[in-house]
């Protein structure tokens, strides 16, 4: 008896013992292993939604009550579907704009910003940019309302109305430019921080400005940063949810971006649960596009840059 | 073509003040090297000459007009950077031609121009290259090519050459002389190197602490320095300096005793004589020598067409056993190859009596250069 319990105990620790004896000779399988497990989670969770929204997509909204993980039929004619229900492609246009704007102006002004915290030195740097950090801090939904009733015409400044901004591009952009502005101005301060003094003193000898030398030697020697900068912001603004659902009203002709048109798909009687399944797919495709491109553009830029000193 | 004027020109940062009260004035045409050791504000000076910086005070002219608060674009300048500071995005090409495109000349004119500068430079068939695709001195060239296509009045130079290897350095030294004589640009050339700034330069400007010490040409520096400073900072290997004092016209230290006729001055003075003007008391060549030295040979340094020789001097009055060896500075002196001397041996050296410079030890100023002409003014 005595020594059956003994027997099972020395099993069972052998069991351990062996395995942990492996793992120390061999540690590389265990690394291994540890490497798919960790793979196979993220491209679970980062892959399945995508994989069941393909599956919403191609089942037909009647069989949609009792989903599975396999498609219930096969219609993708829902991919062209979502263009002759609302005028989806619209909605897409919408947003390629709105996002293009809020790049441009991030681009540029964070430019200038980043170009003086990074190349200049000037009593109250450091406070002004932390400043700039802390204001990055500030939850969006904080400046909701008092926007939305400036955008709406609803301030009263010296006699003068604010501007009409509710359904035009700029009620979005504005606010989503100053959100993102604060990142930009980091990473493109860093970036052009770099850039040695020498070229900047050589080109504003030879005849440029101090935002030609920006704009001619500084910018395309940071093309990596900046180029960096520019498609983080035309994701987030992309992709952005709040002030692009509640800064317009739906509809194409007031500018609503790509979530309203997903929106559309939700009608008082029924929800075309698959038209909104494909038109999510189809919204994301201008992001997988720029991906693809911005990638060449980031590894050809960080291959030319060639600095000596 | 155009001179440079500096005046009253000082760069003060928060707590130090880089350039104090600058005032100099460089002729058209003129190879003028400002040289200096690091952080005395030579190329701070440049970079105000250029607008890189803005001075604090003073003004500057170039060309007879007051350039101060104008930015480096319309100073009509050039300049070459230690960094070289070739845009790397840019080819040969594009390089050279930056500031003409900038400032918006035709296409015809920018393509003689470069031809011109690539035959000077001799870069023929480099300009669709990148800059990381050239060796050093061609990466030299270029940015020398991109001062000159402009035709500028004022040629600046920060420490070009540093960066190159010995001989290279030398070869563009006389490359660089070569252009400005054929340009006949007023060229302004920063440099941390006597011998550089010597060879080059119509005249050099000698900068320390901020301060212009010495501004002549290169002989007159050497032979004539204003003060200690401008005297060892010139000439290599560098002056020797004995302190001692002058009363009723003989000059008295520590190891050596002699006549200073002309020298009023009762005080402390530094005592300043080139390795080369020392000489062993036995030797034929020497010129008319005053004073003696006891010394023994420490090291001997055999470099070629000359030798330098470390000695330790002994005191004047004291016997050889007493001497200490570590209180005493060495002195240095420079012979010809074929002179006998072994380490460690006991001899005699005297110093050229023309050769001697006193210098007031408190101030630095120069009292007299060779004792047997007539006193300097000091200034």
């Amino acid at each position: 008896m005595r020594c059956d319990v003994s027997d099972a105990t020395s099993d069972t620790e052998s069991v351990i013992d062996r395995t942990a004896h492996r793992a120390i000779r061999d540690p590389d399988t265990v690394y291994q292993w540890l490497t798919y497990a960790g793979i196979g989670f993220f491209l679970t969770i980062s892959l399945f939604p995508f994989y069941w929204l393909v599956v919403l997509a191609l089942t037909p909204n009647r069989a949609i009550a009792d989903m599975g993980v396999v498609p219930k039929g096969f219609n993708p004619g829902a991919f062209l579907e979502v263009f002759e229900v609302v005028p989806f492609h619209l909605y897409m246009l919408n947003s390629v704009i709105i996002a293009s704007l809020s790049t441009i102006i991030v681009l540029t002004v964070g430019s200038i910003a980043g170009y003086v915290f990074g190349r200049y030195d000037f009593p109250g740097r450091t406070p002004l940019l932390l400043g700039i950090l802390v204001i990055s801090y500030f939850p969006p939904v904080a400046f909701l309302i008092p926007l939305f009733r400036l955008f709406t015409g609803q301030v009263t400044l010296i006699g003068l109305e604010s501007p009409e901004l509710y359904n035009t591009p700029w009620g979005i952009v504005m606010p989503l430019s100053a959100i993102t502005m604060p990142l930009i101005i980091f990473l493109l301060t860093t970036f052009y921080r770099q850039i040695p003094d020498g070229l900047e003193d050589a080109a504003r000898i030879e005849g440029s400005t101090r935002i030609g030398a920006l704009r001619r030697v500084i910018v395309p020697l940071s093309a990596p940063g900046v180029a960096t900068a520019g498609i983080l912001t035309f994701i987030i603004v992309y992709n952005e949810f709040f002030f692009s659902y509640l800064m317009v009203n739906g509809t194409v002709e007031g500018w609503s971006p790509v979530l309203h048109g997903i929106f559309a798909f939700q009608g008082s009687q029924q929800v075309a649960y698959n038209l909104m399944a494909a038109a999510s797919i189809i919204g994301v495709i201008p992001m997988a596009i720029l991906v693809m491109i911005a990638q060449e553009r980031i590894v050809s830029g960080l291959t030319q840059g060639a600095l000596k000193e | 073509m155009g001179s440079v004027r500096l005046e009253n020109v000082t760069k003060r940062y928060s707590d130090v003040t880089a350039v104090d009260d600058m005032n100099i004035t460089i002729e058209d045409g003129e190879f003028v090297s400002f040289v200096g050791p690091s952080g005395c504000g030579k190329s701070t000076t440049l970079e105000m000459i250029g607008g890189l910086t803005t001075q604090s005070e003073g003004s500057v002219y170039i060309d007879g007009t007051d350039v101060t608060d104008l930015p480096p674009k319309d100073r009509n300048l050039a300049m070459v950077f230690q960094n070289i500071a070739l845009f790397p995005h840019m080819d040969v090409f594009d390089n050279m031609s930056y500031g003409l495109r900038i400032r918006g000349a035709e296409d015809e004119a920018i393509e003689r121009r470069v031809d011109e500068a690539v035959e000077t430079l001799k870069l023929e068939g480099m300009l669709d290259r990148m800059p990381s695709e050239l060796s050093g001195g061609q990466r030299q060239r270029v940015a020398i090519g991109r001062a000159i296509v402009r035709d500028p009045e004022v040629f600046l130079m920060d420490e070009p050459l540093a960066n190159l290897d010995a001989k290279l350095r030398v070869h563009m030294r006389t490359e660089l002389q070569r252009i400005q004589r054929k340009l006949g640009v007023t060229a302004i050339y920063v440099t941390h190197d006597q011998e550089e700034a010597m060879t080059m330069s119509d005249r050099v400007a000698i900068i320390n602490d901020g301060e212009l010490q010495q501004i002549a040409p290169p002989l007159t520096c050497y032979e004539e320095p204003t003060n200690v400073f401008v005297a060892g900072f010139i000439g290599s290997p560098s002056m020797n300096f004995l302190e001692g004092t002058v009363a009723d016209g003989r000059f008295e230290s520590e190891i050596v005793s002699l006549d200073a006729p002309g020298v009023d001055a009762s005080t402390d003075v530094t005592l300043g004589i080139r390795p080369e003007d020392i000489y062993p008391v036995d030797d034929h060549r020497a010129p008319t020598t005053v004073g003696t030295v006891r010394a023994e040979v420490d090291v001997i340094e055999p470099i070629g067409e000359k030798m330098f020789v470390y000695l330790r001097p002994e005191a004047a009055d004291s016997p050889v056993e007493e001497r200490g060896r570590a209180e005493r500075d060495s002195l240095l002196m420079s012979v010809s190859p074929e002179t006998e001397l072994a380490e460690d041996e006991a001899i005699e050296v005297a110093f050229d009596q023309s050769s001697i410079h006193l210098f007031d030890a408190a101030s630095g100023n120069a009292l007299v250069h060779g004792l047997e002409r007539e006193p300097t003014p000091t200034t």
